[in-house]
């Protein structure tokens, strides 16, 4: 059992977990770099329909999708060294920080993949046309047209996937990598006020994560302001902001394109 | 000019154009009538290159595409000598009424941004929208959108502009102001061709009349000759059905 409960103990592991965001975040930040350049890529023959690639991508998706991010750590940090020095790499001397990085990257990267999907193929191909009918190359229609619109899109699932992608890095400790999830470990256990150091790491979960939505919802705002009727509508109250944030999703769905 | 030659396309199987000749002379409004299936809107999207033909010509201006074999530089010139104005507006939505407009002449004619931004404001003013300028297309009813449409389409300063049914899609009460706007800029001289199911706009602002059915040109003449006299049997049934009312008793 764990020492009497202690209220200021709670605020003293806050403050000493501080420091360790930076290497959780450091972890999102690297996993989502990674994630949006694999995921473009594995979203591209999806995209255009190319025949066997197509299928790797779905295979690749489903793979990542389908097992719990904590297998595919061992894997890739057990499994991937042991691969690789069949082939005469040594990867013994990397550090782990890569490996949790590479893993959290290759397993955003399928629902990235996904998303990217998704918000291209929102925008409707009327666009296109009329992009192709003022001369524009397929170049300068995805990069004029299709890719603002789709990216105001892909923000919301973006934002979930990095909240989302910032709880996960609680499992690297697995690893023993000392980010935010480890240290309140170690602290409840030197001190046994092991209760205390999971509310500080809870808060600080949380705050981090209530952050980042609001930043999200106010790019998205911003991404979609050419769908918001009025300009009035901006002035109401929070609780009123959050309804109509779901008209706007509405008006945005149903409004114009080719009827789809 | 515009002269069009053995143009056919299949989607699959099915034949939807046979073989069209079709020659449009400078500063002609063509319209093109017909039920619906006829090919009348593929054949619109031929022109331009957004539908593919399987075989024939198209030459615009002096500038020919054979469609056997094109290159992709030369579909891309041939886009750039016309415009289009579709049944759906396909405004981009995520740009104003403005920089809709200017969208094509800064970044496919390389004007700068003053140059494109005074001419895209005149166009506008010219339909009738001068005080919406940075209002986006869902702010803007269905013609509203259509006439920015339009100046997108004129800014281009094309060889021919193609309307594809522009006012389709459009509520009872809007029809005029968009007829409106394409009447006004027919009398300019510019060279239009037009897919419409308003015989009366084309009974009125039209030189040219073709009527399509099945994939071919079934008749072609001066709206009068057309509308007054067709010979084709098909077109005088496709004319009687649609034109008078006094034609259905309930």
């Amino acid at each position: 059992m764990g020492a009497q409960f202690d209220i200021t103990a709670v605020f003293e592991y806050f403050v000493k977990l501080l420091p360790f965001i930076k290497i959780s975040l450091l972890i999102v930040a690297g996993s989502i770099v990674v994630g949006l350049g694999v995921g473009f890529l594995v979203a591209l023959p999806r995209l255009y329909r190319i025949p066997v690639l197509q299928r790797i991508s779905q295979v690749y998706a489903s793979f990542f999708r389908g097992t719990p991010i904590l297998i595919q750590l061992f894997l890739f940090y057990y499994g991937l060294p042991e691969l690789l020095k069949t082939v005469h790499i040594d990867v013994s001397r990397v550090p782990v920080l890569y490996f949790v990085i590479l893993t959290y990257g290759l397993h955003s990267a399928a629902y990235i993949s996904e998303g990217i999907r998704a918000a291209v193929t929102t925008v409707d191909r009327g666009q296109i046309e009329a992009g192709y009918a003022v001369g524009m190359t397929g170049f300068q229609a995805f990069t004029r047209i299709v890719f603002p619109q789709a990216l105001a899109v892909a923000i919301p699932i973006l934002g979930n996937l990095i909240i989302a992608t910032l709880k996960d890095t609680s499992l690297a400790f697995t690893l023993g990598v000392m980010e935010l999830t480890a240290k309140s470990q170690s602290l409840g256990q030197l001190s046994r006020h092991f209760i205390e150091s999971y509310i500080a790491l809870a808060a600080i979960y949380f705050i981090l994560s209530f952050l980042l939505e609001k930043v999200f919802f106010a790019l998205e705002r911003r991404l979609l302001r050419h769908e918001s009727r009025s300009e009035t509508a901006e002035r109401v109250s929070l609780g009123k902001k959050w309804l109509k944030r779901r008209l706007e999703t509405k008006v945005a769905w149903t409004k114009g394109g080719t009827g789809i | 000019m515009i002269k069009l030659s053995r143009i056919s396309k299949s989607f699959g199987r099915n034949e939807v154009l046979k073989g069209i000749d079709l020659t449009v002379e400078k500063g002609e409004v063509v319209a093109i009538l017909g039920p619906s299936g006829s090919g009348k809107t593929t054949l619109l999207r031929c022109i331009n290159y957004l539908e593919k033909p399987s075989d024939g010509e198209i030459s615009i201006a002096e500038f020919t595409v054979n469609c056997r074999k094109p290159a992709k530089k030369d579909i891309h010139t041939l886009r750039q000598k016309t415009a289009m104005v579709f049944q759906q507006y396909n405004l981009f939505r995520h740009k104003t009424a403005l920089e809709n407009v200017m969208e094509g002449l800064v970044v496919v004619k390389k004007l700068t941004k003053e140059e494109a931004r005074k001419l895209s404001a005149e166009l506008l003013e010219k339909v009738g929208l001068g005080t919406k300028l940075d209002a986006y297309p869902s702010q803007l009813s269905g013609g509203q959108q259509q006439r920015v449409g339009i100046a997108r389409a004129l800014a281009l300063n094309p060889e021919v502009i193609l309307f594809d049914e522009p006012t389709s899609a459009l509520d009872p009460e809007l029809v005029g102001e968009v007829l409106a706007v394409i009447r006004k800029i027919a009398k300019e001289g510019i060279t239009m061709i037009i897919v419409t199911h308003e015989m009366g706009f084309a009974q009125d602002v039209a030189n040219h009349v073709v009527f399509m059915d099945g994939g071919v040109i079934v008749e072609e003449g001066s709206p009068k000759v057309i509308f007054q006299s067709p010979k084709e049997e098909r077109t005088k049934q496709f004319l009687a059905r649609i034109t008078p009312e006094s034609a259905y008793s309930i």
